[in-house]
């Protein structure tokens, strides 16, 4: 007799995230990637990107597509229903064979705040618009490589010169981690949230990999995610 | 030690953001025109640092003239004037560089993580106050005078550079007397001469000053023909040759 439990199992431990849907949309059963995944989309969406996708009789379709969530890339779908009552969707990743490292000897100690502070005075010095500032000062100094960060968020700033008004939040992600060097280190983001839909540009990404952060766009809201390294 | 001026809220956010530099291992390019005092901000973020004219550093770096592993901050000036500007600062990796130039549209300006602009001084009012009066003060004692000048033309095509030469040139003018005039005058005509320059041809260098001088004083011609004791048709005349009047 086949064992039911070990493909659940498989499943749940998969490195790509599974959904499986009732007919409503409402989530019936999710593994620990899919958990992860939907901290940065929302369930209507993936229904929505499962029910455009699906086959047009019962059955499997895969789909190549590139997607992106935030950080997460995924390169491929499969959608898949064999009644009315359930629909599945599996994503799957994009791996980068990049292995996740720093080149610590350019780091240094520094508070993140001046650096912002020196960024926002210099990038904006002749400009008009007003930044709410919320900052977590509880975020003790943490090694950067300045210079890079600082091209970096001079970039970020740049982006929104021509905007009236945006806020800046800065502050220690709770319960994600970064992996580098078999390390594990708490994530400093600093949200940058406008009031239009923002569009990432590819020399932030390429300034953001510089500078050992990751950044990504949600909407109206630029985030920078750089290691906590003290 | 000459100090950068910053009376006015735009040069003072300029320094603030030049000291914030001082301490950090990033790279600052300063930039404005000639006589904003991009040189003095930068010392302001490197004192007493090694100072480079950056088209010499060039010349150095491509005749192995100079040892770059003895640096580790440097100050270049005018490093628009370097041919291949993202060679010359591959050539400096690793270098903390404090650059000056002007703000043009070009990449090299992008690898710098500091950008600091300094406004030109017909913007920074109190800077001008400011200067003006060091500037005064400062030919005051040299000239060891302490007239305020009267009717002073400041010039401010060069920035800084400009208004200490118009501001010296006026006090120097209002303290000449008539031995330094006819020095002056004799050195001139000297020159002149070597150019085979006729006394009619040099006589307007004394005429026109008169001229000017009389017109401003007595307004109309008929009186200053009356004050000067000249006949007002040659007067009129030489108004006509010199003013087009």
């Amino acid at each position: 007799m086949e064992n039911n439990n070990l493909y659940i199992e498989l499943l749940e431990n998969d490195l790509n995230p599974f959904i499986l849907f009732n007919s409503n949309g409402k989530v019936k059963r999710y593994n620990k990637e899919a958990e992860f995944l939907l901290n940065f989309v929302g369930i209507k969406e993936l229904f929505e990107l499962a029910v455009s996708n699906a086959s047009i009789n019962f059955g499997f379709n895969q789909k190549y597509i590139s997607l992106k969530f935030n950080k997460l890339l995924f390169y491929a779908i499969l959608v898949g229903y064999t009644s009315e009552d359930e629909i599945a969707l599996r994503l799957y990743k994009v791996v980068s064979n990049q292995i996740n490292s720093i080149n610590k000897d350019k780091l240094k100690l520094v508070n993140i705040f001046s650096l912002i502070e020196l960024s926002k005075s210099s990038t904006l010095i002749n400009s008009n618009l007003t930044i709410d500032e919320l900052y977590d000062v509880s975020i003790p100094e943490i090694k950067i490589n300045i210079n890079d960060f600082l091209l970096c968020i001079n970039d970020c700033f740049l982006y929104f010169i021509n905007d009236n008004k945006i806020s800046l939040q800065v502050q220690i992600k709770i319960g994600e981690y970064e992996i580098i060097d078999n390390k594990k280190y708490k994530i400093v983001a600093l949200e940058f949230v406008a009031n239009r839909k923002l569009e990432i540009i590819d020399i932030l990404e390429q300034k953001a990999i510089k500078a050992n952060a990751n950044i990504f766009i949600n909407k109206n809201r630029l985030i920078l995610e750089l290691p906590m390294i003290l | 030690m000459e100090k950068f001026i910053s009376v006015s809220s735009s040069s003072k956010k300029v320094l603030q953001i030049a000291q914030m530099s001082s301490s950090l291992p990033v790279d600052v390019i300063i930039l404005g025109q000639t006589g904003v005092g991009r040189k003095l901000l930068a010392n302001e973020v490197l004192p007493n640092e090694q100072v480079f004219e950056a088209k010499e550093l060039e010349k150095l770096i491509l005749d192995n003239k100079v040892n770059l592993k003895e640096f580790t901050t440097i100050i270049i000036h005018n490093i628009n004037k370097v041919l291949n500007k993202n060679e010359f600062l591959d050539n400096l990796q690793g270098i903390k560089i404090v650059a000056t130039g002007f703000n043009e549209n070009q990449d090299y300006i992008n690898r710098f993580a500091v950008k600091i602009e300094i406004l030109p001084l017909d913007e920074r009012k109190e800077d001008l106050e400011k200067l003006t009066n060091i500037y005064i003060e400062e030919a005051n004692k040299i000239y060891s005078t302490s007239k305020v000048p009267k009717n002073i033309k400041i010039d401010l095509s060069g920035n800084g550079v400009t208004l200490k030469q118009s501001i010296y040139k006026s006090i120097l003018l209002q303290t000449m007397n008539k031995q330094d005039i006819m020095d002056t005058l004799y050195n001139f005509f000297i020159t002149e001469f070597k150019a085979e320059r006729s006394y009619k041809a040099l006589l307007e260098i004394f005429e026109i000053p008169l001229l000017k001088a009389s017109k401003t004083t007595y307004k109309s011609q008929l009186k200053m023909s009356e004050k000067l004791k000249i006949n007002r048709i040659t007067l009129r005349k030489k108004f006509t040759k010199y003013f087009g009047e």
